[in-house]
């Protein structure tokens, strides 16, 4: 059944920005305070990552490897192996690239319960540079059987996600924007794992978003009513495995699949959505993402606009691929 | 005075050249990582037979001495001895090699009882040995956790980064054990890379370190019983052994790292293993 809109914080009142950071932080210490097999490892990212107050309140449980992020997952295969829930945090490369063997190996082939936070995803950083503004990791991960990919919406989505996660008993990668999310779902919005939610429905155009672009993607349907579409919006928080029922329900009824991710557009949310359609029902797509191509330096506003990832930039493209159909 | 009796080192040697002859006998399946197996096994021997806390009936028990084989080609060792321990049935080594076996080339939690980790892609062991040391600090447990390794092995950067942090952790339930056979896939350690002086090298990182011959039940025997060798410091055995030991056509030689035999060489290895397991035998008394 379709998670209906109804949970959704409407426009008019939807002017409420987290932290997500701060909202990770504080999940990670009570989920800390109310299951002792948590435990949190850090690679010199305790602080970036979320893990300042577990620290302070844990520390038997705080694991630090400094910059040695093959031996942090390892590490944590060991300690999940003997039934403890390893929390890793460090910025996405650091979680995702360096230790991407041991994630494989250790992790995802001995089903390890796991969470491994890729922290400041995305353009948060891209004043860093390529080395730090990862637009690809979904796409590999996507890859590695038993993974799971969460990238939440918003702050509520934030205050769920690792309490979800626990409890997937596989290897979960939570993407966390450094930007401070637009507040999209009400508080009695339960986040449900591999469950995709209509946050605006509509019977000319499916949007399928996910993490930062829902709330992007939602303003462009807004504008694009002003047009005279009707645009449907699903958040698509878990990657993989992914909703194929929301999909396939909403494509039948609009007959357009527009996604939209802060994430290259190889490999991501738009090719999971396609592996979908192309198998159950076909459709046509439009793709909005990043292209292949490593990101220039900028701030995220810059870059959003760069890559048309602004609410206009995205109402426009939708657009254009409407009037084509 | 030796730790263990003239006896118990016969009945060591004994089934140490049971499993290198049903290693050989495994190999009517295919090519196998022999000479690791054989330079590892006397190691192995002791463990299983006279220092782990397990129990082959409950493999799972909780207080149980962990194992993990970082170096996982080496696995037919592991196997042969799981087998003798009697964690499970013989007819599981009749299908090495075959499709969706229980004992491939690369040793498999899922697969086996009594196999703590998956190991294949080397330099992963050490870390996740931490790991569950880590886990047992915390669950005030008294196991200990014995990580093998090889000597080409760690060239991996890995490692060293678990030796580094084992040491910052003062981890003294964890065991690392180096068969250092002096030989890789390509030919000698020293000339592919030299990870030598071992010793040295795990002291600075906050080890306490003994060097034993790896085919001397006695030293085998007298510096696992020790372990911890220091309260407060992890222990580093350095093991020298000899690729492919009781094979006396193939010891010392890097090309058996991974024999690709002939069917005819088999016999006359099952017989090697025989009178080298006799020589052994003769020289005890």
């Amino acid at each position: 059944m379709d998670r209906q809109d109804t949970n959704t914080q409407k426009n008019e009142n939807s002017e409420i920005y987290d932290d997500a950071r701060k909202i990770i932080t504080d999940a990670l210490l009570e989920m800390g305070t109310s299951n002792n097999n948590v435990v949190f490892i850090s690679m010199d990212s305790s602080a970036g990552a979320c893990g300042t107050s577990f620290k302070k309140a844990f520390p038997q449980r705080h694991f630090e490897f400094g910059i040695a992020e093959q031996n942090g997952i390892g590490e944590a295969a060991g300690l999940a192996i003997s039934g403890k829930i390893p929390v890793i945090a460090a910025y996405v490369p650091f979680t995702t690239y360096r230790p991407f063997e041991q994630i494989r190996d250790d992790l995802c082939k001995t089903r390890l319960n796991s969470i491994i936070l890729g922290n400041n995803s995305g353009f948060s950083v891209s004043a860093l540079g390529p080395t730090h503004t990862i637009l690809e990791e979904v796409g590999i991960f996507r890859a590695l059987p038993n993974m799971t990919i969460i990238c939440p919406a918003d702050g509520t989505e934030y205050r769920q996600v690792l309490e979800v996660a626990s409890k997937i008993n596989n290897p979960t990668y939570i993407r966390i924007s450094r930007i401070k999310s637009k507040r999209i779902f009400g508080e009695e919005h339960k986040l449900v794992f591999g469950k995709a939610d209509v946050v605006k429905t509509g019977e000319d155009i499916t949007l399928i978003a996910t993490g930062t672009m829902v709330s992007k993607s939602l303003e462009a349907a807004y504008e694009l009513e002003g047009c005279g579409i009707k645009a449907e919006v699903i958040s698509m928080s878990t990657i993989k495995p992914i909703d194929e029922e929301a999909i396939i329900t909403s494509a039948v009824k609009t007959g357009k699949v527009v996604t939209i991710e802060e994430h290259s557009i190889f490999n991501g949310l738009g090719s999971a959505v396609a592996e979908v359609l192309s198998k159950k029902c076909p459709t046509k797509m439009k793709f909005i993402g990043t292209p292949d191509e490593y990101a220039p330096v900028g701030t995220y506003e810059e870059l959003i606009d760069y890559y048309g990832l602004t609410s206009a930039k995205i109402a426009q493209s939708i657009m254009d691929f409407y009037k084509k159909q | 005075m030796s730790g263990i009796t003239k006896n118990e080192v016969k009945e060591l040697i004994r089934k140490s050249y049971e499993c290198r002859e049903n290693i050989l006998k495994m190999m009517q399946f295919g090519e196998a990582h022999i000479g690791g197996a054989f330079s590892s096994l006397d190691i192995m021997t002791v463990l299983y037979n006279m220092i782990l806390r397990h129990d082959p009936k409950n493999p799972k028990w909780e207080d149980r001495d962990r194992f993990i084989l970082s170096a996982g080609h080496k696995c037919m060792a592991l196997y042969t001895t799981l087998e003798n321990q009697g964690y499970f049935n013989k007819e599981v080594l009749w299908t090495y090699n075959t499709f969706n076996t229980k004992v491939p080339m690369h040793p498999d939690e899922k697969a086996l009882p009594g196999i703590e980790f998956p190991t294949g892609s080397l330099g992963h062991g050490l870390s996740v040995g931490q790991g569950m040391a880590h886990a047992g600090k915390l669950d005030k447990k008294n196991y200990k956790v014995f990580v093998m390794l090889g000597d080409g092995e760690s060239a991996e950067g890995s490692v060293w980064e678990a030796v580094m942090s084992a040491g910052h952790y003062n981890l003294d339930n964890l065991v690392a054990i180096v068969d250092k056979n002096g030989l890789q896939v390509n030919g000698r350690t020293t000339d592919i890379m030299n990870s030598s002086p071992l010793e040295d090298k795990y002291k600075a990182f906050g080890w306490e370190t003994r060097t034993i011959n790896g085919h001397d039940f006695n030293e085998i025997y007298e510096a696992l019983k020790d372990i911890p060798f220091k309260t407060g410091k992890p222990s580093a055995i350095i093991a020298n052994t000899v690729k492919s030991k009781g094979l006396d056509f193939a010891e010392d030689k890097y090309e058996f790292h991974h024999w690709h035999f002939k069917e005819s060489e088999i016999d006359n290895a099952v017989k090697n293993i025989a009178q080298c397991a006799r020589e052994e035998l003769c020289k005890i008394g």
